[in-house]
Order: structure tokens, then sequence, then C-alpha cells
């Protein structure tokens, strides 16, 4: 880990003039906040001799606070997993992000850069959402459709849509039970069928690790990262990439409006894109590179979706939709989950 | 400077910190309930209050908070007696033994509690160990658990409320009842109990006020499925958006708590006035 960061300092080092400045920025807290400043911040620093000021606030936080700080905003950069960056810049909350700023920004898959003159930052990691087993405990379903059909469902934990991979997971549990993006009911009753075969509901990622490893959970759709968080933990779970596919959150990294400092929040996306950010972060928390130069040792790369034809594979839920349609998802699974 | 202005200038800073704090957001929210698409609208408290799912989320919150109130009340007034009997030494310790819920973190508690109500915790496993309850039974994301997680915070307040009034009541009182012939526990219900009320009322409002309006411990212990109003808020600003329906949410909640305080403000405002 140390090499890599003094790799990914010295790499950007001499291009950099000295920013006496501070970068606030938000972060996702636990490991993910560990591994960002590793991979990230602490080279960014060592680059620039810049602060960054970290306040951690998931995607769905992060946004409504982007929104309220509207005429004074206080982030520089802001990271989002759920599709928020299309609509901040839609309402006029990103800046556009200059790719003649960027070195790394060609090394990066295209998918990963659909719309950055509109404020979109570039996506600098993907977390695909799959099925997460305790291989220990039961035979893992290898499909979306065995796991919502065979598996014991007293022993599964699914998550609230309110959070990115629970909504991942659910329209994917939806389009394969017959539902699209017009349509959500399809979903909506294989949850109920679901909930009523005892599948306990959580809302947040520790409570997922709380249930597998006291409350005999056996099965819950999440992402890849969050089964190696569990490895880590000494859990016997494993990532189930099903047969049908698997949907993918897209880390963002965006630049706000309204800051006077574009240039050195230009100087950390640029960071954070580099292949050595991203193969740190890859091997620190199982997050699939976006850049197509990152290289990752093979027993890492086995248990992840890797590579320009994995990731071609992976399912993207249009995050505009998914933006547009969320409060009204969000109010017909609360009521549907609701006791 | 003459004692008028003296006072005012003491008052300032915590007026002006009222203001800016507290009288300022609630008339934001205020304006935020009412204001629609093209001017005042009152959709918003409409679409509240014509949907059986959030009139059940109300319904909820008043029905929580009022058993949450009544069990504070009937443990809490034995304890309180206890205490204002007692001597000071072990009125001390029962003292401690109350607020210690309250010096504890809202996290470190509730997790006690999740020990306790899981899947797999402890007296789920008892009960079934007893063949009461099946395999998938918890007491984790229930209402029980709400009310149990409340009861706790909650109960400092009821007890010290009454112990106030319990602490200066004239104890020749309970004795000439039990003189004239009562027993003990008929001088509590015919001397005590109704002395102790005023007590018991601003116990009463307080535990009310609070639990209706409490967001962490009955979200972490009722969890998404189990939803209460103050979650319903938190939902509106932060998944869906929607601030002007918080807004309208969040008026509800506080002129519901504005209507329960209202008797008692009367009742005082008659007494002192």
């Amino acid at each position: 880990m140390k090499a890599k960061i003094l790799l990914a300092g010295t790499s950007v080092l001499f291009a950099a003039p000295l920013w006496a400045d501070t970068l606030t920025i938000n972060s996702f807290g636990g490991a993910y906040e560990e591994a960002h400043r590793a991979c990230v911040i602490d080279p960014f620093t060592a680059a620039t001799g810049a602060d960054v000021s970290i306040v951690t606030a998931y995607s769905a936080d992060a946004f409504a606070q982007l929104r309220a700080q509207k005429d004074a905003p206080q982030f520089d950069v802001i990271h989002f997993s759920g599709g928020q960056e299309i609509v901040g810049a839609k309402e006029g909350l990103l800046a556009p992000v200059d790719p003649a700023k960027l070195e790394n920004i060609d090394q990066l898959y295209d998918i990963a850069k659909p719309n950055l003159a509109a404020g979109e930052g570039p996506a600098y990691s993907i977390a695909p959402v799959g099925i997460l087993a305790n291989s220990e405990a039961a035979e893992a379903p290898v499909s979306w459709a065995a796991m919502m059909k065979d598996a014991d469902a007293s022993h599964m934990v699914l998550t609230d849509i309110s959070n990115g991979y629970g909504m991942l997971g659910f329209l994917m549990m939806n389009q394969v039970a017959g539902g699209s993006m017009e349509d959500i009911q399809p979903g909506l009753d294989a949850v109920t069928d679901l909930l009523e075969r005892g599948t306990v509901i959580v809302s947040t990622s520790p409570e997922i690790q709380q249930e597998f490893a006291q409350n005999e959970a056996w099965v819950a759709p999440y992402a890849a990262d969050y089964a190696f968080t569990l490895q880590q933990a000494g859990l016997p779970i494993s990532f189930v990439n099903p047969e049908e596919g698997l949907p993918g959150s897209f880390i963002t990294a965006s630049i706000v409006a309204g800051r006077d400092n574009g240039d050195l929040a230009h100087r950390f996306l640029d960071i954070e894109i580099s292949k050595a950010a991203q193969e740190c972060m890859a091997q620190a928390l199982r997050y699939t590179p976006t850049n197509r130069e990152a290289e990752l040792p093979e027993d890492v790369a086995s248990t992840m979706v890797v590579g320009e034809e994995a990731v071609a594979k992976l399912i993207r839920f249009d995050p505009t939709t998914i933006e547009a349609k969320r409060s009204e998802w969000v109010d017909a699974w609360n009521r549907t989950i609701a006791r | 400077m003459t004692d008028r202005r003296e006072n005012l200038l003491l008052l300032a800073p915590g007026l002006a910190l009222l203001a800016l704090a507290f009288i300022l957001p609630i008339f934001r929210m205020l304006a935020l309930s009412v204001q629609g698409e093209d001017g005042l609208t009152g959709a918003h408290f409409a679409r509240f209050l014509g949907d059986p799912f959030y009139l059940g989320v109300l319904w909820r919150t008043v029905r929580l908070s009022l058993l949450i109130t009544l069990i504070c009340a009937v443990l809490g007034f034995p304890f309180a007696y206890i205490m204002a009997r007692a001597r000071p030494r072990l009125r001390t310790l029962l003292l401690i033994i109350v607020i210690l819920p309250l010096m504890t973190s809202v996290v470190v508690r509730t997790f006690g509690w999740m020990v306790i109500l899981s899947r797999n915790g402890i007296l789920p496993e008892m009960l079934r160990d007893l063949g009461l309850a099946g395999r998938s039974f918890q007491l984790m994301r229930t209402e029980t658990a709400i009310v149990l997680g409340m009861v706790q915070v909650l109960m400092p307040f009821m007890v010290l409320s009454i112990l106030g009034v319990l602490a200066r009541l004239d104890q020749r009182l309970e004795e000439a009842a039990r003189t004239m012939g009562c027993s003990f526990l008929g001088a509590l219900r015919h001397v005590v109990l109704p002395l102790s009320m005023p007590g018991i009322a601003v116990g009463a409002v307080l535990c009310f006020t609070l639990s209706a309006s409490s967001f962490v411990t009955p979200n972490l212990l009722g969890g998404t499925r189990v939803q209460m109003l103050a979650a319903s808020i938190y939902r509106a600003v932060t998944q869906t958006l929607d601030w002007n329906f918080a807004a309208a949410q969040s008026v509800i909640l506080l002129v519901g708590i504005l209507l329960v305080m209202a008797p008692y403000i009367v009742s005082q405002g008659r007494r002192h006035g």
C-alpha cells in the first residue's frame, strides 16, 4: 500500500505547482474513506500541498446538502454512487469537467465519462451488485431467479431502496421477475412474497454485516466490495456473479459549481481516475476500475468483475430514469414493506 | 443605564440565538409547507391527510407515544414515591440508576437492545428454547422494540417530574390518612396520587412530545418497516427530496404536539395567573 501511495504521489509530483489551499470533499466513511484517503487524498496532498477536508456523507445525504447549499456551496469535489451527478448537473449545481485538464481521461472506458461537459463527473470505480452468499451454510444461488424462488427466504436480507445498492439489487430482481423501468410492480410483488416468507429488510450496510454475523443470514443481494468487507471480517461470504448479469453502481467525482478552485478540483479528479489510484482502490476495496490500464494481481482479479469485456457486460440501469422515478418508487416501496 | 436596558442587554444574546436557530427555521418550515409550484397551496397537507398510508404513520406515532407515556407513568410513579420516601443515600443511588440511560450514548444504548432483541438475541432465543416462538421470531424491528427503547430513555423525565412534586408533599397528609383507617395502597390512591397529578402531567407532556418527535431510537429499533412520523419526514428530506411535503409533515407534528401541550399551558396559566 505504501509503495502504491508513493507511486501515485511521484507520478504527478513533477507536473504540479504547490497550492496552499483547501479542497472540501465528501467521502463515504468507514473502510471506504480509509482507502480513499490512502489511494487518492494523501497522494493528492503530497502532489499539490493542498489540504483536503473530508465530510462523511453518503450520496443521498451529500446531494441533499449540495442542494441546500445552492447559494453558498461548501463542497469542491463531490462523490456520488447513485447517479445523483446527472440531476445535479441538470440543476446547475455542478461545473463542467474539462477533459483538457485531465491527463488520465483518455485511459477511461467510454461508459465512465458519458457527459463531462454537462458537469457529470467521471466514474472512477464501479461497484457491481450481485449476490452475497454464506457458502458454508447453504448452496449459493447461481442466478437472481434461483435466489428469489428457491433460496430459503427466512435467511435472506434485502436492503432498502433508499440505499443505492439496494435500489440496483431491487431493479435487477424486478427485471428478472418480468418488470421494467416503467413497471416495478413485478419486483414489488417478489419482495412481498419474500417478506411473507421471513426475509428481513435493513437500510444500511453495517446492518447486513450484523445479520450475517449474528442472525443467520445466508443470502443478500449487494455489492462486490461489501462481500470483501465481510470476508475481511472473517465471515465465509462469497460473491456470486449471477447468470442473468449484474447491475453496477458508478462511483463518480464531480466538480461543484460556484467554487473558486476549479483547477485544484480538476487536479483531484485527475489523480482519482489515474491508474495508480484505481489499482489501489481496487486492491483495498474490490471496486471495478474504470481505467483500462489498471492491472491487478491474479488472485485479486479472479474474485472481481474486471476488464473491458466484463465491464461492458455490466447492466447500467439508467440513472436519469432512476432519479426521475426515485420519489415515486420509494413511496411505492415504503407502502409495500410497511407493516 | 436603567435596569430595563441592562436586562435587555443580558437577554440579547439568548434572544438572538433563539431567533436565528429556532424562530427563523420554523417560519421557513411553515413557508415551505404551503409553497406550491404556483403560489400558496394546501396540496401537501391534503396529500398527507388524504392518504391512509400516512394517516397510518401518524396514528402509529400517536398510539406508540401514548403507550410509552402510559408505561412511563405506571413505572415512574412508584419509583418516584420510593425515591421521595427513601433516605438520602438510597435516593442518590436510585437517582443515578434512573438517569443512567440518559448518560449513555444513544448508539451504545440501542446496540444493547439489539443484542437482547434481535433474532439470535437473548430474549427471542429464550422464548424459542421454551417453545414459545418460531425460528425467525425476533423483537428487533417491531413496535415492541420501539416502546422498550423509548421507555428506557424517557423514564427519567417522568420520575424526576413526579419526584419534584412528591418531595414537597407534606408527609403528615399521608399519615393522617393512615390514622383515619386508610390502607397503605388506599392512602397512595386517595391522597398521594391526586396530589402528585401536576408532576405526572408535566412528565406526561415531556414523554409524549419527546417520543412523538424522536427519530434515532425508533428508527434504529423499529427499522424501515415500522415507520413513525419523524422517520417519514427524514425520508422525504433525504430520499424523495420532497422538502415541501417534509415541511407539511413537520407542521402536522408540531401542531399535534402543541395541541397536546395546550391544555397543560392553559391550566398552568390559570393556576399562576
